[in-house]
C-alpha cells in the first residue's frame, strides 16, 4: 500500500452521511453498507448532521466568513452546531470573548436548519472538498 | 474528525468475485482489506469513499486471479488534538471513564483530566456503588460545592481530545488482559462546556 496523500481534506459529517445514503442506507435499511459503516451512520443520526444538507452548510459558511475562524474551528461548528456561548468556547478559542461567542451563536441559530426530506438520498454528491473551499 | 486519505494499493481480485462488475468487485475487496482497521498514524478506516483509478488486470502465471493497482480514497476517523467529540459513557472505575462513539470504543478520560475537583465518591443511596462526582465551587478539595455526578451509563458527554496513541501490537498478552486496542484516544473534561451535556 502506498500513501499518495495522507490528508486529502477534511470531511463534514453531512458529506459522509450523504455518501452512505447514496448507497441506499437509511434507518430501516442497513444491508447496503457494511456493519461498521452502519454504526457510523447511527452515530450521525444522533447529531446535527441528520438535519443538515450541503446547501444549508454553504449558507452557514457564507455567514461565518467574516468571523475569521480557523478551518478546524469551522469544521467543529458545522458538525456540532453550538447553540450556547459556552459550547462555542470549547469549539473555538477563548480569544473570541463572550461578545464574540454570543454573536456566533446568533449567526448559527439564524442560519436555516434544513430538514432532510425522506426521499432525498444525497443525490447532490459534490466532490468533497468543495464544502471547505479546497481544490 | 473525518479525513480523506488517498492511497494506492495493488491487490489480487479473488476468483469468486469475478462474477460481479469490476467496480463492485474491487470495492468489495477494498472494504475487506481496509474497513474497520486502524492504520498507524492515519486513524481508523471508516469507509471507502471512491475509487479513482484502476490499472492493471494482469494475471500472473500460476495464479487464478487478476492483479489490479487501485487508487482510491478512504474516509479515516482521526480526531486532532484539541477537537471536541461527543461520546456516550460506557463504563467507569477508579481510574476514570471509558466512552464510546458506537463505532469506536477506546476513548478514555483518566481521573487527572476530569474537571477539578472530582472525587470517586460512594452513592448516597447505595453505599457500595461508587461514582465520579464533580464538586463545583468547592475549594481545596473540600466537599462543600454543588455535586455533579457522572454516573448515567449511555449519557452523552462532550470531551476534548487530549492525545491519540497507537500502541504497538504486543507480542504476548496475559490470558485475562483487555483486548488489544490499536488506537486509543485520551480525552479531557477539564474546561468550560465539557462534560455531560445535561450539565450545560
Amino acid at each position: 500500500m502506498k500513501m499518495k496523500n495522507a490528508n486529502a481534506g477534511g470531511l463534514t459529517n453531512v458529506e459522509i452521511l450523504n455518501s452512505f445514503q447514496s448507497r441506499g442506507a437509511s434507518m430501516e435499511v442497513a444491508v447496503t453498507i457494511a456493519p461498521s459503516e452502519y454504526k457510523v451512520f447511527e452515530y450521525f443520526i444522533g447529531t446535527a448532521a441528520a438535519h443538515q444538507t450541503t446547501e444549508s452548510i454553504y449558507v452557514l459558511m457564507d455567514r461565518l466568513k467574516n468571523h475569521d475562524l480557523a478551518k478546524a474551528e469551522l469544521l467543529s461548528i458545522i458538525n456540532h452546531r453550538p447553540t450556547l456561548p459556552v459550547w462555542v468556547y470549547s469549539s473555538c478559542d477563548e480569544r473570541l470573548g463572550e461578545g464574540g461567542a454570543r454573536e456566533l451563536v446568533s449567526v448559527i441559530k439564524g442560519a436555516p436548519k434544513a430538514v432532510r426530506r425522506a426521499g432525498q438520498k444525497g443525490a447532490e454528491r459534490h466532490a468533497p472538498g468543495r464544502a471547505l473551499g479546497r481544490t | 474528525m473525518f479525513f480523506l486519505s488517498e492511497i494506492e494499493h495493488t491487490l489480487r481480485l479473488p476468483p469468486h468475485l469475478l462474477g460481479l462488475t469490476k467496480e463492485k468487485a474491487l470495492r468489495q475487496e477494498l472494504e475487506n482489506l481496509f474497513l474497520d482497521k486502524v492504520i498507524a498514524n492515519l486513524g481508523l478506516c471508516v469507509s471507502v469513499y471512491d475509487v479513482r483509478r484502476v490499472t492493471g488486470g494482469f494475471i500472473f502465471p500460476g495464479d487464478g486471479s487478476p492483479t489490479y493497482t487501485v487508487e482510491c480514497r478512504l474516509v479515516m476517523f482521526r480526531p486532532f488534538v484539541g477537537e471536541i467529540l461527543d461520546a456516550k459513557l460506557k463504563e467507569y472505575n477508579k481510574d476514570g471513564l471509558r466512552l464510546s462513539m458506537g463505532f469506536f470504543d477506546d476513548i478514555y478520560v483518566p481521573f487527572h483530566l476530569l474537571p477539578y475537583p472530582s472525587q470517586f465518591a460512594p452513592d448516597p443511596e447505595d453505599g457500595n456503588h461508587f461514582r465520579w462526582v464533580w464538586e463545583f465551587g468547592s475549594e481545596n478539595g473540600e466537599a462543600t460545592g454543588t455535586p455533579y455526578p457522572i454516573d448515567e451509563i449511555g449519557e452523552t458527554i462532550r470531551l476534548r481530545v487530549h492525545s491519540i496513541s497507537y500502541p504497538p501490537i504486543p507480542l504476548e498478552q496475559p490470558k485475562d488482559a483487555k483486548p488489544f486496542a490499536p488506537m486509543v484516544i485520551t480525552g479531557s473534561l477539564d474546561s468550560e462546556g465539557l462534560g455531560p451535556i445535561s450539565w450545560w
